[in-house]
């Protein structure tokens, strides 16, 4: 059932400069994680991603970027699911 | 102390939109420390609900999977979670569209709150 989802994970982290990569449902629950993206964080994912989508409600979603001295983690919502890829710098 | 910890209670409650309440309890679903707001529902904090999860949890184990950390409830206007911190049991109480995840993410923070409480159960 999740063979797509694993397939577009492992896409995705094959990229070396990915650290890891986490897919979250509307309710905050981990659909699908790889590499360093740990599970217990997909609730403040979502959050995160339904709150700045209320900064401009008309538009489209938007890629929330946070960033830190060595890693950036980019998160963005389509459609029910949340999407996080961290990322080296 | 109970204050202090039901100030902080609050501030982990408010943090999570659409979560209505925590409330721990023992195992016949007594209330020892209970944050709620208005909108929660009756049913969902009283004592024969709470203890269900208990007899729930008893079943749980027979599946052979381990002992049960967890229990999440949906139903069609509210979202019941409940985490099984022996001998008490925390249950929260958030509508349809709250996020689950961040709650289950709460375990680390309401852990030292739930041991502090089974040490006054257990010695009663």
């Amino acid at each position: 059932m999740e063979n797509n989802l694993d397939r577009v994970m492992e896409e995705i982290c094959l990229d070396p400069a990915v650290l890891g990569c986490l897919f979250a449902d509307q309710q905050g629950l981990c659909i699908g994680s790889k590499g360093q993206a740990s599970n217990e964080t997909s609730g403040y994912i979502t959050a995160i991603a339904n709150q700045v989508a209320k900064l401009e409600p008309n538009s489209k979603m938007p890629v929330v970027t946070l960033e830190n001295e060595n890693q950036i983690c980019m998160i963005q919502k389509a459609d029910t699911i949340t999407g996080a890829i961290y990322k080296k710098l | 102390m109970v204050e202090e910890i039901k100030k902080n209670l609050y501030e982990i409650a408010s943090k999570i939109e659409g979560l209505y309440g925590i409330t721990f309890t023992d195992r016949d679903g007594v209330p020892l420390l209970k944050v709620t707001s208005e909108s929660a529902p009756e049913p969902a904090i009283k004592p024969n609900f709470i203890s269900t999860f208990c007899l729930a949890i008893d079943q749980g184990s027979k599946l052979g999977l381990g002992k049960t950390n967890t229990l999440i409830c949906t139903y069609s206007q509210y979202q019941i979670v409940q985490m099984n911190k022996h001998p008490l049991v925390v249950t929260f109480v958030a509508n349809q569209q709250c996020n689950l995840g961040q709650i289950l993410a709460l375990e680390a923070q309401i852990d030292p709150i739930a041991s502090s409480l089974a040490l006054t159960v257990t010695e009663i």
